[in-house]
């Protein structure tokens, strides 16, 4: 009896927004912003990739957020696992595709996330996509051989210097040019790695701190112990 | 007629994860599957959201990527979307860790047994009586079941007519 | 006039340093939070008293809307900017508390100063995205926040409180994007221009629905509100204060810009109506129906917030007073209820005699419920009176249900809140333990605050219809954010 009502409950809802979304233009948006961001931005900012240029300059102060976020389900996920007892067993490692897989993996997605990374303002890619490529190194290596753990306090440096350097740059285009997170260091020339002022220094900061709390969350799991000995 | 163009697929695709999602969320009693279920809404929200940037023939706004001279796809909503996809991640993840200390401290994951254990553990500590139901209506356990009715006139000799 | 920002960023400066800071030295990362709040609250302060009668906005990175994202600071949003530290270091976690592992306190201040962060920019933010940002923050600070017991109820309290407030946000975020292909753009001031063009009719309305329903949960909207007793019930007393007291009014907060604004239709103020009563009907009930202080407490607020909303309906600027009247007192009377919860968290049976233990708390509890129900001259009779007032004039059917059911309410609330005093002056052998010195303390403060108000009514109404008044203007904040000597973009 639930089920059907929850069925036709859903149903009609979505039956209504479907409806809706027949009125709305999908295919040719107003780009009432979207026309503006995509003329001024490049020469503006000098960053190729203008999502990269919205993300880490026009709003900069969402990805901010966006940053503390994280941080805070890291935080959370950190307060609520724990600290694991010293004698706990650990998982067994894993077969030898997988370990094998992780040796020749980790080198691998270390080049490549450093290289998204560093390359945000150019190419498709930024601080995000490549600090989750960063952390899915470190989850390949965790899950081949458990007993090799990281050092939480490690984590909690990085993470805490990375945002702390998000900040710190902002504060310093607040003293020096009287915004909060103004683009500085000028634009260089677009398309050469150092350009676009401080978006590839935001992009490594940003990688550097999703990275590290995201590994420092798998790390936090996996020292877990799976069930009360 | 309904003109089968891709926008209005991928808008009738995103609005029906996001309604899949939702049924997970109430139908399901599992705790995990409501997570999956939540993610999967996730998905069809986010999928919404950059449908409202798309442009068909546009390519993706990278100044150099596409032929000189072509539209680019609004690169506001690839931003919003890029956000949401990281909210959803982080909250997430918190869900499964404090999941899996549910599952150390209950040994379950049903949800409506959670909500039970969770109700005697607040009555408890707040030392009332939990609220009553039909099988505990003294509140503290269930009644021991009650043997079968067998009628008198069963245990008497049937008569000889 | 960039120092705005500064209440909101120093906080998550602390917040991501509080950790290695902890490793370093115990005693600066327990320092920290406090000096932290201490600053924002004083830079807010020397805003506030150089604010003339201008609403002013700052152009975050120096990029102008609507490109950029705007930070847009009225009476209202430096009220509560001001409230926000203030009322955190009144009930810090972390006050004379005895935890020893380090590790534990750093990361619980860091998500207190996270949620401080995400608390200030909801009161200042011009952005709609930016909103939807600092709520998915203040979210999961208060995730975290709500299971720091640990205790296995506490976590699945939690973990309903999140799936509700998780599915809530991605019915945000469809709304959003039914906004953003209707207008283009995620400019509040921007919106208020477009909107009588753009978002009449449904598409407007399922906009603002679905996006009430994700900002809601936080609001203890009906019926997004089934978390509210047990996430209260088994969080730390002080954590609750802060949820209850302080996130709760700045989601009312959001929704009130966002009516102001961008959805003038009177649908949605019915829409608002119909759930602020539903709301104060069901809450109150189940107050009256609790066994427990601390639930009986978080089914009164569900009713408050009711109130709330119901006025935030009434058209105009008497509704906006009432609403933020109302606000502002279950602000002070609710936050110090939590904090006299704090020891008195078992059954109303076990408070019989506390009284003896501790006069000073039971007094300060009857002034409280006196207020609640709205015994006057104290500030919640106002408030209540301005919220009755207001629906008498409107005089619709649904607003006139609408002051019955708040005429009902107050009855019910007399008779759980009077039930509970008479047991507190009651005779006892075994009075519970009186509330802690910090507690005590802070419940006093606001109980002193409450008289203060009471003595000094007038002026005080008078501040509150200057920032209601303004708060309503949306031409003023279309002006002030787009002023009308820059030729206008389209």
């Amino acid at each position: 009896m639930r089920n059907v009502a929850s069925l036709l409950f859903t149903g009609g809802l979505a039956f209504l927004l479907l409806a809706l979304g027949a009125q709305l233009a999908f295919g040719d948006p107003v780009m009432r912003v979207g026309a503006e961001y995509l003329r001024v931005a490049g020469p503006e900012l000098g960053a190729a990739n203008l999502v990269t240029a919205i993300l880490a300059g026009y709003r900069g102060f969402d990805t901010l957020g966006e940053l503390s976020i994280l941080f805070a389900a890291a935080t959370a996920a950190g307060l609520v696992l724990g600290h694991r007892r010293a004698d706990a067993p650990r998982d067994p490692p894993g077969g030898l595709i997988l370990t094998a897989g992780a040796d020749l993996l980790f080198p691998l997605l270390l080049v490549v996330g450093i290289y998204i990374v560093v390359h945000g303002h150019l190419t498709p890619g930024g601080g995000f996509q490549g600090g989750v490529v960063l952390a899915a190194a470190f989850f390949v290596a965790m899950l081949a051989d458990p007993s090799r753990s990281l050092s939480h306090a490690l984590i909690a440096w990085i993470e805490g210097f990375a945002g702390a350097a998000f900040i710190l740059i902002g504060i310093w285009a607040l003293v020096e040019d009287g915004h909060f997170l103004a683009p500085m260091l000028g634009t260089g020339v677009m398309g050469q790695i150092l350009s676009a002022g401080t978006l590839p220094l935001l992009s490594v900061a940003i990688g550097l701190k999703v990275g590290s709390e995201l590994a420092g969350l798998m790390a936090h799991l996996s020292d877990t112990e799976a069930r009360d000995q | 007629m309904i003109h089968f163009t891709l926008e209005t697929v991928v808008y009738a695709g995103a609005i029906g994860l996001v309604a899949i999602g939702a049924l997970g969320l109430v139908l399901c009693n599992h705790l995990f599957r409501m997570l999956l279920a939540l993610g999967i809404a996730e998905s069809g929200a986010n999928l919404l959201l950059i449908l409202t940037g798309f442009r068909p023939d546009a390519t993706a706004p990278i100044i150099g990527y596409g032929p000189a001279g072509a539209s680019m796809v609004d690169p506001l909503p690839q931003v919003l979307v890029l956000t949401a996809i990281v909210i959803g991640v982080g909250v997430q993840a918190m869900a499964v860790s404090m999941l899996v200390r549910v599952y150390r401290a209950y040994g379950t994951l049903e949800m409506s047994e959670l909500r039970r254990r969770m109700e005697l553990d607040i009555s408890a500590a707040a030392g009332i009586r939990a609220p009553s139901s039909a099988q505990s209506p003294a509140g503290e356990r269930p009644l021991p079941p009650v043997p079968a009715y067998r009628p008198a006139s069963a245990r008497v000799q049937p008569r000889e007519s | 006039m960039n120092q705005i920002l500064l209440p909101v960023v120093l906080p998550l400066l602390a917040a991501f340093l509080m950790q290695p800071l902890a490793q370093v030295s115990r005693l600066a990362a327990r320092a920290l939070g406090p000096l932290v709040l201490v600053l924002s609250a004083l830079i807010t302060a020397r805003i506030w008293l150089g604010f003339g009668e201008a609403p002013f906005t700052v152009a975050i990175g120096g990029f102008a809307p609507p490109l950029g994202i705007v930070f847009y600071a009225d009476h209202l949003a430096l009220l509560f900017a001001l409230t926000v530290p203030l009322f955190t270091l009144l009930f810090w976690p972390g006050l004379g508390d005895q935890d020893s592992d380090p590790g534990h306190c750093a990361r619980r201040d860091a998500l207190v100063l996270l949620l401080v962060a995400a608390a200030t920019g909801l009161a200042l933010s011009g952005d709609l995205f930016n909103i939807y940002i600092f709520y998915e923050l203040a979210a999961v600070a208060s995730f975290g926040l709500a299971s720091l017991t640990g205790t296995p109820r506490a976590l699945v309290a939690t973990l309903r409180y999140l799936l509700i407030s998780a599915f809530g946000s991605v019915l945000s975020l469809v709304g959003i994007s039914f906004l953003y292909m209707a207008t283009g753009t995620l400019n509040l001031a921007q919106l208020a221009q477009l909107a009588p063009q753009t978002l009449q009719g449904p598409l407007g309305l399922a906009s603002f629905a679905l996006m009430l329903i994700g900002f809601g949960v936080k609001a203890e909207l009906f019926p997004l509100n089934t978390w509210v007793p047990d996430v209260y019930a088994t969080a730390p007393a002080r954590v609750a204060a802060l949820l209850a007291g302080l996130v709760s009014k700045l989601a009312v907060l959001v929704v009130v810009r966002l009516l102001v604004l961008v959805f003038q239709q009177p649908e949605a103020s019915q829409l608002l109506l119909s759930l602020g009563v539903l709301g104060v009907l069901t809450g109150e009930l189940a107050a009256w129906r609790a066994r427990d202080f601390a639930r009986m407490i978080a089914f009164s607020s569900i009713g408050q917030l009711g109130i709330v909303f119901i006025a935030f309906s009434i058209d105009g600027d008497t509704g906006l007073l009432a609403g933020i009247a109302v606000a502002l007192h279950h602000l002070i009377v609710k936050s110090a209820l939590f904090g006299l919860a704090a020891r008195w968290n078992g059954s109303l049976e076990a408070l019989t005699g506390a009284a003896r233990r501790s006069p000073l708390a039971a007094g300060l509890f009857v002034l409280f419920a006196l207020s609640l129900i709205g015994v006057p001259p104290l500030p919640g009779f106002w408030a209540k009176i301005l919220v009755l007032v207001g629906l008498a004039q409107g005089g619709s059917t649904l607003q006139l249900f609408a002051l019955v059911s708040v005429l009902l309410v107050t009855a019910v609330e007399a008779s759980y809140l009077f039930r509970v005093a008479v047991r507190l002056y009651g005779q006892s052998d075994s009075p519970p333990a009186p509330p802690a010195r910090w507690d005590l303390g802070a419940a006093t403060l606001l109980g002193a605050a409450l008289i203060g108000v009471t003595l000094a009514t007038a002026p005080v109404a008078d501040h509150l219809r200057n920032v209601a008044r303004q708060a309503g203007n949306a031409a003023l904040y279309v002006d002030t954010v787009f002023p009308k000597t820059v030729a206008q973009k389209d």
